[in-house]
């Protein structure tokens, strides 16, 4: 096993790979399904058999009224996202710098972060939907939304920025200021150049996971649902395969956006390499 | 008026909480020099290092380099430059943007850049490979980059941090002999710090020895190693057997101490001692002679040989004394095997008063 | 500038983001636990009835002990599959490349919505899903299993299917750190692959354990929606109660069985955290 440099494949590795194959169908075989009856024919159902081939449910998302406002839900879960992910690169990227070093609040800081990653979202956001109620304000998807899905991917972007600067040698800064770079200078020309790949896997969870995010923003983004919100309810009254057509076209995207994000690493590691 | 790049330490002074890792040192290093700072790790040298490059600040005391305080100035403006020890090149910047960082730093246009950091590959030999990445790069090439990069701006003082301890024994040797022709040419100050005695012995002309904090002795090369300081410096810098000693006769200039064994030893001093005083002194290995009969009762010894190892040059026999310290005789390598010895043999030892040292120093530690 | 000063502007952000969005609205939701509700409204008065009602109504603690039960056996399986996974990927996938792929697969669904993945078992858990059609037509059932969906099984299927990933990525993590040379170094000393594995592997692994315990037990005792759906509201979890009470606006007492929640959430995290020192394992 361990050192299979030497030894044979043996019967432990055949039965492993039988178990992790059957994994991989159990983790994508479902959403493999839907992605096929997302394209169910007109008279089909929600499960197979296939009744003929179509993109019906697709045009029917965009035709029909009985699906509400995906559109806008759509909208504002894209911006969310946006928004998420730039405040969320900045804001992990300097934080994750002071952690480099252990000072005065560096504790409090980390633990709150820990305990915003394991509290059960629905109670962060039943305290921020309740904050807002008392101070007067009326929950909105850009304010109290925003501060929802940011409790959820900021602790994500500073462990991720732990693992990145574990690999981050800080005598490169040195040798910076030691050529007479300024601070910024560093940060311009040393540190973000090298962290970059890093800030690309930071952004990539900021968006995703702010665009994916449900139960905290959930009594946190006032009158104006964001896409996960809206696809939670469409699951209780439709009954068509319209909801795999959701599905398929929502995870189609962020498929979209981890090939490109891993893309950018990939070309900035060849670029380093080259 | 100062030449250029010479270093004044004044009570240079360095605290981490309640650790004093440099504790009020003063030092002139001349322009031009070639100094070596050695000592155990956690000495003080890497911390007295870092503030001349401006990678610290002091907690008290001054630094003036070709006469100008730069105590606060900034890292990369005080004419300074350094090599780290892992080099630290940049990993995203092939090799001629990484010598031209500084020049970048400093706003000079592309072309000149590029050009003057090509000149510099080609001083450590490496314009071959100016569009190559750091990671493509064996061990020794990186060295040569990191030293380029550190060259580019002209500075007055090259500082060294553990600059060949990355490298191989062989590659070693061989860009210790690069260092120092360079700095012949350069005519720059280098200061180098470093772990490996004959390194410092090979390289300097001026050795720095450190122990917690402070400077123990510092000299030249030859001065350290011939007439150490302290036990410590003895002990550290090697090549000398350590004795202590009860003064039987003291004259002026001249004294006879008596070990713990009854051997006498008789040399010359520059301290006036009483008679009943303890005393430390050395005795330089490669001096001492195994004769069949002692040809006086004083500057010899008789001893139980305890251990032989056959170092190539020389061979190593260790005696069996009273003492704390191993008594160690280099013997040439013909004579030995002309009359081997074996453990347990009996042996009397002779050496002159000249190869005797008084040690006045305090500092008595191990030296690890 | 001083060090600790450029540490705090750095950190400034970070902070006062949690503060405002984690630390404020926590505590507001313990202070609303106090709150009277009169059946109408509640309104800032101190009172310990929330808390009376919680702890008197042994639905509580049976709503307690059905999402612990969830979580236990929702993360053994995890730690099963996760530790088998990454045991696999590490040990027995030569190929560096081929075992970055690999992890990546295991990794993917990560980025993609929760909603959707868990929708995605309907067509095959149904009276007519693909489970059933199967076992129908190889003849292993004459009728259709109704066990599949809308039960805890198919809430602890869903858990599983959509959790375990947290525990892979950790574990994973940890192990790919191991130094081969301790592993020959264990073969030397005559261990086979069994002790290996339990008093190598296993020892060297416990940070990764410990983090993806900490993920899987906090998701399964945070989620409400998959155990409502997935169970076809048959069966209740202690945040899908408290959204049934927010639903009903008995936001006091939501909020009592919040703190309850909280409690219980922080007493286990701390407790793994005490046993390893995450941030230091995080840090090498």
């Amino acid at each position: 096993m361990a050192h299979g440099s030497k030894s044979g494949r043996g019967l432990t590795f055949y039965l492993l790979t039988i178990f992790f194959v059957l994994f991989i169908l159990f983790l994508y075989g479902p959403m493999i399904a839907i992605f096929i009856l997302s394209f169910q024919g007109e008279t089909g159902g929600m499960t197979f058999p296939m009744r003929g081939v179509s993109t019906h449910w697709f045009n029917d998302l965009f035709a029909s009224t009985r699906y509400g406002d995906l559109a806008g839900s759509f909208k504002r879960s894209i911006m969310l996202g946006a928004i998420a992910m730039l405040i969320t690169v900045v804001v992990s990227f300097f934080a994750g710098l002071a952690f480099r070093r252990r000072f005065f609040g560096s504790g409090p800081v980390f633990y709150l972060a820990i305990i915003s990653l394991v509290m059960p979202g629905i109670l962060v956001s039943l305290g921020i939907g309740q904050m807002f109620q008392t101070m007067g304000i009326r929950p909105h998807w850009l304010v109290s939304g925003l501060g929802a899905h940011l409790s959820w991917t900021l602790p994500f972007g500073l462990l991720i920025m732990f693992a990145v600067l574990n690999r981050f040698d800080s005598s490169w800064e040195e040798a910076a200021r030691d050529a007479g770079a300024s601070p910024i200078g560093v940060l311009r020309y040393v540190t973000l150049p090298i962290l970059y790949p890093g800030l690309i896997a930071v952004a990539l969870f900021g968006l995703t996971l702010s665009y994916d995010e449900f139960p905290r923003s959930l009594l946190a983004v006032g009158t104006k649902n964001t896409l996960p919100i809206h696809i939670a309810t469409l699951t209780s009254n439709v009954t068509t395969p319209a909801l795999y057509a959701i599905g398929t076209l929502t995870t189609a995207l962020s498929l979209g956006l981890i090939v490109l994000a891993f893309g950018a690493i990939g070309a900035s590691q060849r670029r380093h390499k080259k | 008026m100062s030449k250029p790049g010479e270093i004044l330490l004044d009570k240079v002074t360095k605290k981490f909480g309640a650790i004093t890792a440099v504790d009020s040192v003063d030092q002139v290093i001349e322009g031009g020099s070639y100094c070596c700072m050695i000592g155990p790790s956690g000495c003080g040298k890497s911390t007295l290092l870092r503030m001349i490059a401006g990678h610290e600040t002091l907690s008290s005391g001054r630094i003036l380099i070709g006469g100008n305080d730069v105590t606060t100035m900034r890292t990369g403006e005080r004419g300074t430059a350094l090599m780290f020890q892992d080099y630290a090149l940049f990993p995203h910047l092939n090799l001629a943007n990484n010598v031209g960082f500084s020049l970048k730093i400093h706003g000079v246009g592309k072309a000149e850049r590029q050009e003057r950091a090509l000149e510099m590959l080609e001083r450590v030999q490496l314009a071959q490979f100016a569009n190559r990445m750091p990671s493509e790069l064996s061990g020794g090439q990186r060295q040569r980059v990191a030293l380029a990069r550190a060259l580019i701006m002209n500075p007055q003082v090259l500082l060294l941090d553990e600059p060949l301890s990355a490298l191989d024994e062989f590659l070693r040797l061989k860009m210790r002999v690069e260092l120092k022709r360079l700095q012949d040419d350069l005519g720059i100050t280098f200061i180098h710090v470093t772990h490996t005695q004959p390194e410092a012995i090979a390289l300097a002309d001026k050795v720095i020895v450190m122990d917690h904090g402070i400077i123990e002795q510092a000299a030249h090369p030859r001065v350290i190693y011939d007439q150490p300081h302290s036990p410590y410096i003895a002990r550290f810098m090697g090549g000398q057997n350590v004795v202590t000693g009860t003064v039987i006769k003291a004259g002026s200039e001249r004294i006879v101490a008596e070990a713990a064994d009854g051997a006498k030893f008789d040399f010359a001093t520059k301290r006036e001692v009483a008679v009943g005083e303890a005393i430390r002194f050395s005795v330089r290995r490669d001096k001492i002679h195994v004769v069949p009969r002692a040809e006086q009762d004083i500057n010899a010894m008789q001893g139980e040989v305890a251990n032989v190892e056959y170092q190539g040059t020389f061979v190593k026999v260790g005696l069996n004394t009273r003492q704390d310290d191993e008594f160690i005789i280099y013997m040439d390598d013909r004579a030995y095997f002309e009359n081997p010895l074996n453990v347990g043999d009996s042996v009397i030892s002779e050496w002159l008063a000249e190869d005797v040292c008084h040690l006045l120093g305090e500092n008595n530690s191990s030296g690890d | 500038m001083n060090k600790t000063i450029i540490s705090w502007l750095q950190v400034l952000p970070m902070a006062t983001i949690l503060i405002a969005f984690v630390g404020i609205p926590l505590a507001t939701v313990v202070s609303l636990s106090f709150w009277t509700f009169d059946g109408l409204e509640y309104y800032p008065d101190f009172t310990f009835e929330n808390y009376t009602k919680v702890f008197s109504s042994w639905v509580t603690w049976k709503i307690f002990f059905n999402t612990i039960r969830y979580a236990v056996i929702t993360w053994a399986i995890a730690l099963v599959i996760g530790f088998t996974v990454s045991y696999y990927l590490v040990f027995h996938v030569r190929n560096l490349k081929i075992q970055i792929a690999l992890f990546l697969l295991c990794t993917i669904p990560f980025w993609t919505s929760t909603v959707i993945r868990m929708i995605s078992w309907i067509p095959f858990l149904g009276r007519e899903g693909l489970f059933n059609n199967a076992l129908m037509s190889a003849g292993f059932v004459d009728q259709p299993l109704e066990f599949l969906l809308f039960s805890d099984f198919a809430v602890i299927l869903t858990y599983v299917n959509l959790f375990t990933l947290f525990m892979i990525v950790p574990i994973f993590n940890a192990m790919v750190k191991i130094n081969p040379n301790v592993i020959e170094a264990a073969l030397d000393a005559g261990a086979s692959q069994i002790q290996i594995l339990w008093n190598v592997i296993i020892p060297l692994t416990r940070t990764g354990i410990a983090l993806g315990t900490i993920f899987v037990m906090t998701l399964v005792m945070g989620d409400f929606f998959i155990v409502r759906v997935m169970s076809g509201g048959q069966s209740t979890s202690v945040v899908s109660a408290m959204k049934n009470n927010i639903d009903q606006l008995f936001y006091p007492q939501a909020a009592a069985m919040a703190v309850l929640l909280i409690a219980v959430v922080v007493f286990m995290v701390s407790a793994i955290l005490r046993v390893v020192d995450v941030r230091a394992e995080l840090a090498k």
